[in-house]
């Protein structure tokens, strides 16, 4: 019967045993170094801790074995057994340490994930709403000018009708021979010219439409819901889209009120529960065109929706409380009205009325704009 | 460091001055409380390194240098400890082996199965930690080296 040495077995054990040392060191001064360079990288954080626990462990072992070594050559002692049993039980806690750095690692690696995720949305989120920004800014500029534009074209017509009217009598009641004919005349040419001059400016400024066209809100309806109806699909949700049967024309800027009703879905996507409904309904009222959007979600309370427009107010994790702000933007551009209701488990609709004054339809004249606070819940909207 | 080891070191002296004569939960046999303690470290070393393991894997970060050695060393401690779960049970339950000799020239009689599956839970015991740290350093000079031109 064969019998084997014990010697292989010990020179394997304290050359392995001093290896796992030597290397375990080596490993933590890496780690250290890594550490120095970035000292709040996720990762490098774990591995210095589970180097740590590594040199701890390649200690512990290898005593723990010495001492084991050490009854069964000399026999046991009290301080001996006391000591294997001490080593041994600090084994078992370094495994357990070394098990809990890592499945803390694990945890924490997707939290950082979802941080590393949420910071590359709000950066998203920021060039969307700094493009939105200039946007808006470039579209307020040329309104303000085209309305001073027309403001100056007005003030300077009325001072001309006078001046062109009054030299026109005075023609009429000048003699033929009288020196002053001449002067007279030229003043009334020069003031039709003016006139001319004021009309072709006011024409032009009217006619500047390089942000807001001759738009059918149905198509900006439909342009719009074709993009989002693969998020609706995703979530199970029934969406009801009921438009006017006539074209809703309207000085509208597309790409902005895109924008606005694709934020405004997003909101009533999130809120909604799974085979909820969305309502998406188009219609004309006397002097405006209104565009209705009603979830069945789970609605705000009259605290939230207070606050619903008021900047940088969000309860979403990541979000920038900028969204309705700027759907409330587009809305005003438009010189219309945005108006929230919403009750807690209900759901809430949206309401945007849009004026119709520039409507090519016959039988709309130019509406008087709308009363905010004889609107229910006025002034208030759904948070971003 | 220094702080921090001073700090473990001074926990062990603690430790050893404040622990009971009879410490019953490591008594080195089966039965004893402490060996199941023990062997359920193990294996919850073991998990924590599959985890890893698929945590690499998973975020396809195998592709990565550093991570293509640290990937080998949790393989290599999944097998040391679930070896050294086998090789702790062998040990404990090993009943009156036959010893030659004296000191160092001492012999263990291969008589039967269990002594010579003990006898190779010994080598494996003793042989893959050295691998598998060798291969956790080289994952860490590897990171330590890219680290310079790209983070993780």
């Amino acid at each position: 019967m064969i019998a084997l040495p014990f010697y292989p077995l010990w020179l394997l054990e304290y050359l392995g045993g001093l290896a796992v040392i030597v290397f375990t060191i080596l490993a933590w001064r890496q780690s250290q170094q890594l550490m120095a360079k970035d000292p709040e990288n996720a990762l490098w954080l774990f591995l210095n801790w589970l180097s740590m626990a590594f040199v701890i462990f390649a200690f512990s072992h290898l005593i723990s074995h010495f001492i084991q070594d050490l009854i069964r050559f000399r026999g046991a002692s009290r301080t001996l057994d006391m000591l294997r049993r001490l080593l041994g039980g600090v084994d078992s806690i370094v495994y357990v340490a070394i098990a809990t750095i890592t499945l803390f690692f694990r945890s924490m690696r997707r939290l950082y994930q979802r941080m590393e995720e949420d910071h590359h949305h709000m950066e998203e989120t920021s060039h969307e709403i700094l493009a939105l920004n200039r946007e808006m800014e470039a579209l307020v500029m040329e309104r303000t000018m085209s309305e001073m534009a027309l403001g100056i074209a007005h003030g300077i017509r009325n001072p001309l009708h006078i001046i062109g009217g009054f030299s026109h009598r005075l023609l009429k009641k000048t003699n033929q021979d009288d020196p002053t004919r001449d002067w007279l005349t030229a003043i009334a040419q020069e003031a039709k010219r003016i006139e001319d001059m004021v009309e072709r400016f006011e024409t032009l400024a009217q006619r500047k439409s390089s942000f807001f066209a001759q738009e059918d809100l149905n198509d900006i309806v439909q342009d719009t819901l074709a993009l989002i109806k693969p998020e609706v699909r995703a979530k199970h949700i029934f969406l009801i889209v009921e438009l006017h049967p006539e074209p809703l024309m309207g000085r509208l800027n597309t790409h902005l009120l895109k924008v606005a009703l694709a934020h405004l879905m997003r909101n009533a996507i999130e809120a909604s529960n799974p085979r909820g409904t969305i309502l998406v309904q188009t219609r004309q009222e006397t002097h405006f065109a209104v565009l209705m959007i009603q979830d069945t979600g789970r609605g705000m309370t009259p605290d939230v929706v207070d606050k619903v427009f008021v900047p940088f107010y969000t309860t979403k994790i990541g979000g920038t409380g900028l969204g309705m702000v700027f759907v409330r933007q587009i809305v005003d551009e438009h010189r219309g009205v945005i108006t929230l209701e919403s009750k807690v488990g209900r759901g809430t609709t949206v309401t945007i009325r849009l004026p119709l004054r520039f409507v090519e339809s016959p039988g709309v004249t130019e509406p008087e704009p709308p009363v905010p606070g004889a609107l229910p819940e006025s002034g208030r909207g759904r948070q971003e | 460091m220094l702080r921090r080891s001073a700090g473990i070191l001074c926990g062990l002296v603690v430790l050893v001055l404040m622990a009971p004569r009879l410490v019953l939960a490591f008594e080195m046999r089966w039965e004893a409380q402490g060996s199941y303690v023990h062997q359920m470290a193990h294996v919850a070393f073991a998990i924590a390194m599959v985890f890893l393991i698929l945590e690499i894997r998973g975020n396809e970060l195998r592709g990565w240098p550093g991570f293509t050695s640290l990937f080998w060393a949790c393989l290599l401690l999944v097998w040391w400890n679930l070896d050294a779960v086998v090789g702790h049970a062998l040990d404990w339950s090993l009943l009156y082996p036959v010893i030659l000799g004296q000191g160092l020239d001492r012999r263990l009689l291969m008589d039967d199965w269990h002594i010579w599956a003990f006898y190779v839970t010994q080598i494996t015991h003793f042989l893959l930690p050295a691998v598998a740290f060798y291969f956790f350093y080289r994952s860490l000079k590897r990171f330590n080296r890219e680290a310079e031109t790209r983070l993780p």
